[in-house]
């Protein structure tokens, strides 16, 4: 299990974008993600994996471990304040606007899930995956899915709700 | 909401609620059966349609958010991935600091990658070949001007100074149509290997140059502070360094 084949080479590259959003489920900040997604790849090339190894799985379940590690390790006040600083500027390109304001209270709504149910979220709502296909490459239940997701939609709409009515 | 309603189960047999049963609805997981039963309940419950609709927008507006963050490429890891010959120097900056605290400059040559697939790829900046390890051993440093290094790529050797672990190193730019990159490699043995490269955008006066993104430019002035022990070598030393073999 030294290096990777050419065909889970390929595979991963072809997977880059999913894993991509999947960090930013884990991290809720774009600039983690980005760095957990290079230390994911990284982590993968120096190690390998088996040669029957399903790469989604495979390089999902290295990119959580990562990510456990990451957060075990880290003072959780310093991580609060770097998170809520990154946030709150995510996703906004038009100031002011409604839409603008949506995806800040979204992206805020996001951040409060906790990192299991926006996973499941990430990989259904936005992915498009079954709850099969997303129950196999977080390797949890299906009804474990089906709950995380729906736990989470519920979470986010009244979150999303409660603000707007807050700011009315 | 009727206590009927809300006795509803699940593929698994376990008792969902309407926040569920939604949630399947919209992701398409329920039955026939109770999808058309929900879908009787959504045209005569306005609560549970406005349920149904602020979900939808919910899931929307995430999407939305995502596919903000999923715009830009990832050319660098796709070209570390597809790289032969590439040392894997870990040049992640503060998530790794906040993790194992600063980078030590011997976790650089961790592993040397090999490339199974025998197949032509696309040109890959991070791929050692030939061409790139014979500039690297014979051409010295210059502050303007390029080498042809074949017929797709312009070199230039930018400066070259000792490693903490006793290799030698050097910084350079490497031109291929539209794409410019700068990296530092070093001699491990008589073998040049990449140790960090990132992506650069060149002004149109050929003697300058300046960064396409903060971040590319960093991971190779970090490798740099890292890795170097003295400062670069002046023109003469850098001659009889070349000269001598290495």
């Amino acid at each position: 299990m030294a290096s990777l084949t050419a065909q889970q080479r390929q595979d991963l590259i072809d997977e880059l974008p999913r894993l991509k959003r999947f960090c930013l489920s884990l991290t809720s900040d774009p600039s983690d993600a980005d760095d957990l997604l290079q230390v994911t790849v990284e982590r993968l090339l120096e190690k390998g994996m088996p040669e029957d190894a399903h790469v989604a799985k495979w390089s999902h379940r290295v990119c959580r471990n990562l990510w456990i590690d990451e957060i075990r390790s880290r003072d959780v006040r310093s991580r609060y304040a770097q998170s809520e600083g990154a946030i709150e500027g995510a996703g906004t390109t038009a100031e002011n606007s409604d839409e603008s304001v949506q995806l800040d209270r979204v992206s805020a709504a996001l951040e409060r899930l906790p990192a299991e149910q926006r996973a499941a979220l990430v990989k259904v709502a936005v992915e498009g995956c079954s709850y099969a296909e997303a129950a196999a490459i977080l390797e949890v239940p299906i009804g474990t899915i089906m709950s995380r997701v729906a736990r989470a939609r519920k979470a986010l709409t009244e979150d999303l709700e409660w603000k707007a009515e807050r700011e009315a | 909401m009727t206590d009927e309603s809300k006795n509803v189960v699940d593929m698994d047999g376990m008792r969902v609620d309407d926040d569920h049963l939604l949630s399947m609805y919209v992701d398409g997981e329920l039955d026939a059966e109770r999808t058309i039963a929900l879908a009787g309940r959504l045209k005569v419950e306005p609560a549970l349609r406005a349920r149904l609709t602020a979900m939808e927008n919910s899931d929307r507006l995430v999407k939305q958010l995502y596919a903000s963050h999923s715009d830009s490429a990832d050319r660098d890891l796709t070209a570390l991935i597809q790289a032969k010959n590439v040392a894997i120097f870990s040049a992640v900056s503060r998530w790794r600091e906040w993790a194992t605290g600063a980078v030590a400059a011997s976790v650089m040559a961790v592993a040397t990658l090999s490339l199974m697939n025998e197949q032509p790829v696309a040109f890959n900046p991070m791929t050692m070949d030939e061409s790139l390890a014979q500039a690297l051993e014979q051409s010295p440093s210059r502050a303007a001007g390029w080498e042809h290094l074949d017929g797709e790529r312009d070199f230039r050797s930018v400066l070259t100074f000792p490693a903490a672990d006793g290799r030698w190193c050097r910084e350079f730019l490497l031109a291929h149509n539209e794409s410019h990159w700068r990296g530092v490699a070093c001699r491990d043995e008589g073998t040049w290997v990449n140790q960090v490269v990132g992506s650069e955008v060149f002004l149109e006066q050929e003697t300058q140059y300046r960064p396409a993104g903060a971040g590319d430019t960093e991971k190779v002035a970090r490798f740099i502070d890292e890795t170097a022990a003295d400062v670069a070598l002046g023109p003469q030393q850098e001659s009889a360094l070349i000269a001598s073999g290495w």
